[in-house]
């Protein structure tokens, strides 16, 4: 799962060479051996590096306070919503709903890494989803519908058909 | 198609439940289409409208680079929903009824003839006015049938008769009356009237004719018909 992840953001990022990538441990952490260093262990790490290799260092943010978001997004990516159980992820997608409402990008006005990783992360979660739970995240929905087109982002996961009619008018604002 | 008039609260409503489950006017990048609609309003949302509010600021940010955003500027009444009224087509649809007329004017000085017509119409309505005013409103009427009944058969029927139409009421007019015997001698009077509905009533009248205490012991209606 992270080794396709990081193999689509290094299409994304139009970076020629792919990497080869090995995993370490039962969580299969993905580890990138460098010829001349020691091994870069970790997909926010691997990833961060990739960003720095093809030289696209917005996609970490454009300002301090976006570098901090983008690394707390992406440290939230790994620490809670990798191998979370059912109950934690409606908390988990209440608090991105919340989150993203007044919000178009996850970090600043612009697309970044955070952005990519919790689209890549939630997308089981969303695929899953009954339509009724969609129509109620209105936001993530939103935010998920406009992410996966993002040029050149979606390379191993399938498009997500979201629906434009609302089929449950009950509550939403 | 048109989000309606974005001046108002019933067109920024339109956009706030468009944007609700869109980015971007069009599309998933900013284009023309964000920077048209952006334009078009005057101030920020407000926050209850918060993916009007979502989409206004992220577009505010584009504000330098807002040339340069792709695709191209149509008129408002392209974006939004479809199915909501366009209004700011408003000219079009007007100027085209103006043509329609033209053609179809096969009298002539059609404005000419609407004017004399006009006239004529006020004129006639005053008239009909006037004469409504003199003839007297219909004024709701009813025939009432009284029995008045006496106390037994020595009582003087023709006084009775007297006392009752000694009775005299703005909207009273006594009419027929006869003597319908009743058994054992006795005799009632049958007596109609016509009365005026707002001024006189039943109640009233039994009231003054049982006031008669040394001749009539009852009265009842017998009848009641409208006029």
């Amino acid at each position: 799962m992270a080794l396709r992840e990081l193999s689509s953001l290094e299409k994304y990022l139009g970076l020629k060479k792919p990497n080869k990538y090995s995993t370490q441990g039962d969580k299969k952490v993905p580890v990138l051996q460098n010829n001349n260093g020691p091994p870069l262990v970790g997909l926010v790490t691997i990833a961060c590096h990739l960003v720095k290799e093809a030289k696209r260092p917005e996609l970490l943010g454009d300002s301090a306070e976006g570098r901090a978001v983008v690394q707390q997004w992406l440290e939230h990516r790994v620490t809670k919503l990798d191998g979370c159980t059912k109950e934690d992820t409606k908390t988990i997608l209440k608090d991105l709903n919340l989150y993203l409402q007044d919000k178009v990008f996850l970090a600043g006005n612009q697309f970044t890494l955070a952005d990519a990783f919790i689209y890549f992360g939630i997308h089981p979660l969303i695929v899953e989803m009954p339509i009724q739970e969609k129509e109620q995240y209105v936001n993530v929905t939103r935010w998920f519908d406009h992410i996966q087109h993002h040029p050149g982002l979606r390379h191993h996961l399938p498009p997500l058909v979201v629906l434009r009619n609302r089929i449950y008018t009950s509550r939403h604002h | 198609m048109g989000f309606g008039d974005l001046k108002s609260a019933s067109g920024l409503k339109v956009l706030n439940d468009f944007l609700s489950e869109r980015s971007y006017i069009e599309g998933y990048v900013p284009s023309q289409a964000d920077v048209a609609v952006f334009d078009a309003i005057s101030a920020p949302p407000s926050a209850d409208l918060c993916h009007a509010l979502r989409w206004y600021n992220h577009i505010k940010s584009y504000q330098s680079q807002k040339s340069s955003l792709p695709g191209v500027k149509k008129p408002l009444g392209q974006y939004g929903p479809a199915g909501v009224a366009d209004s700011t087509s408003g000219p079009a649809p007007a100027s085209k009824e103006d043509d329609d007329d033209d053609d179809m004017d096969l009298f002539g000085s059609d404005d000419e003839e609407d004017a004399e017509a006009a006239r004529l119409k006020e004129e006639r309505l005053a008239e009909y006015a006037a004469r409504k005013s003199k003839k007297p409103a219909l004024i709701a009427k009813s025939s009432i049938l009284l029995d008045v009944k006496p106390w037994d058969d020595e009582t003087d029927m023709a006084k009775l008769e007297e006392c009752v139409r000694s009775i005299q009421m703005d909207g009273l007019v006594w009419g027929q009356s006869k003597f319908v015997p009743v058994g054992y001698g006795i005799k009632k009077l049958q007596i109609s009237c016509v009365v005026e509905d707002d001024k006189v009533g039943t109640d009233i009248l039994e009231e003054q004719i049982t006031a008669f205490e040394d001749f009539v012991q009852s009265m009842d209606v017998a009848a009641f018909n409208k006029i």
